[in-house]
């Protein structure tokens, strides 16, 4: 399977369950490494009922339908274009009294970028979603307890939002960061057997 | 003292012992508990919560090959990916942590702080055209090698800083921004220079990736032409 991928000049994923360990590769290069801090099966059930979900064969290639690395965007627009002047037009227009030394720092203050999110789903083309979550679901009463009259009441009023069920891989936070970009449409996630 | 003065029929009213509100605050206070419990638990049966179960999955059954079929596979897929494994000199760059690294053989040679494509989305207000500043991911190669390269300027250059772009292309011509040396990786991406040292290590750039004079010249020098480029 993975010598099918890396036949392309595409960087990839290979999810190893048995390792828990997430590689991000390239013509068979592991170009980084991912440390799992869990890999478990979340699906949205009713308190106090619920049912295995069947899980797809592995090993498998699943491939991102549509992921955050596409959406999750800032755009950028000046309100309007003005003329172009050539900078000795400028120079002509405003003189300097004193010489311009070269820029060696921020001439101009960046654009800040915005930090990545810590937990965001990636839809795969199986139908499955990939949650890259630094914190798994809790699994007591009480928190739970309050989860679902939260979306009790959300569903009530016409708000809730049934999600596929997902494969969840957690990680720590700088790692959830670190792959954002690369969850974008068509990149494949090789899975391995699970022994 | 006042029942001496009291008609009979009010005598007997005021010896009854007072009527107990606090028994019935108490029980109007269970109802209350009650019917908000319920309320609670209506609501909860009516959510769904995420719920997290262990990742146990099918293994798929291919026939069940022997030993010596499944043996042969494996021999034949790692030849496989040994063909496709980089050789000689060849760059990684790592766009979150802003970093490039140059191998050769396997080996780390160089590890160089760059800048990065912000991702930001560019929106030209007249017609709505859109530039995505990413850095390209996946594997490029070096197409060709510049000493004092002159970029010539985009579009995008002049939208962003809000200008409209010029007709004339001696007006897009830039001999400064790009420094010494300029490695070409397809598709308008380059490997170059920077006037702004300290903004190096950050995702600042139009996709584009910027290297300090120094990491530029040894990469320039040992890369060569065709070096494979990976960018993640």
């Amino acid at each position: 399977m993975e010598a099918a991928i890396a036949k392309r000049p595409v960087v990839y994923m290979v999810l190893d369950p048995a390792r828990r360990v997430l590689e991000v590769r390239s013509r068979s290069l592991v170009l980084d490494r991912v440390a799992l801090e869990g890999i478990e099966v979340v699906t949205e059930q009713p308190l106090f009922s619920g049912w295995p979900p069947t899980l797809p064969e592995l090993p498998a290639t699943w491939t991102i339908a549509q992921g955050p690395g596409d959406t999750d965007r800032e755009i950028i627009a000046p309100a309007e274009l003005r003329p172009y002047v050539s900078p000795d037009q400028e120079e002509e227009a405003v003189p300097e009294p004193t010489p311009t030394a070269v820029p060696t720092g921020p001439a101009a203050t960046p654009t800040p970028v915005p930090e990545p999110p810590s937990a965001y789903r990636a839809r795969l083309d199986n139908g499955w979603d990939l949650l890259i979550t630094d914190t798994l679901p809790a699994d007591t009463l009480i928190p739970r307890f309050l989860a679902a009259v939260h979306d009790g009441w959300q569903r009530l009023r016409g708000l809730g939002e049934s999600k596929p069920p997902a494969v969840a891989l957690a990680m720590a936070k700088e790692n959830c960061q670190r792959i954002h970009h690369l969850m974008r449409t068509g990149t494949e996630i090789l899975v391995l057997p699970t022994p | 003292m006042f029942t001496d003065i009291l008609p009979p029929e009010l005598e007997e009213e005021v010896a009854r012992p007072p009527r107990r509100w606090g028994a019935v605050l108490f029980v109007l206070f269970l109802l209350a508990i009650i019917l908000a419990g319920g309320g609670l638990l209506v609501l909860a049966r009516f959510g769904r919560i995420p719920t997290a179960s262990p990742f146990i999955a099918r293994t798929a059954r291919d026939g069940d090959p022997d030993a010596e079929t499944l043996r042969r596979r494996a021999v034949q897929a790692t030849a496989a990916l040994e063909r496709v494994r980089p050789n000689g000199a060849y760059i990684v760059v790592d766009s979150y942590r802003n970093r490039l690294r140059l191998y050769r053989d396997g080996d780390l040679v160089r590890n160089a702080v760059c800048s990065t494509g912000t991702g930001i989305v560019l929106k030209d207000p007249r017609n709505g055209r859109q530039w995505v500043f990413d850095t390209p991911l996946g594997e490029r190669t070096v197409e060709r090698k510049v000493k004092n390269p002159v970029w010539a300027k985009p579009d995008w250059a002049f939208v962003e800083e809000g200008m409209i772009p010029p007709k004339d292309p001696n007006e897009r011509f830039d001999g400064d921004s790009l420094g010494n040396y300029a490695l070409y990786i397809g598709d308008g991406y380059i490997i170059h220079g920077t006037l702004f040292k300290t903004l190096l290590g950050r995702r600042v750039t139009h996709g584009c990736i910027r290297l300090g004079d120094e990491d530029l010249e040894f990469v320039y020098r040992h890369a060569p032409i065709g070096s494979r480029v990976f960018l993640y």
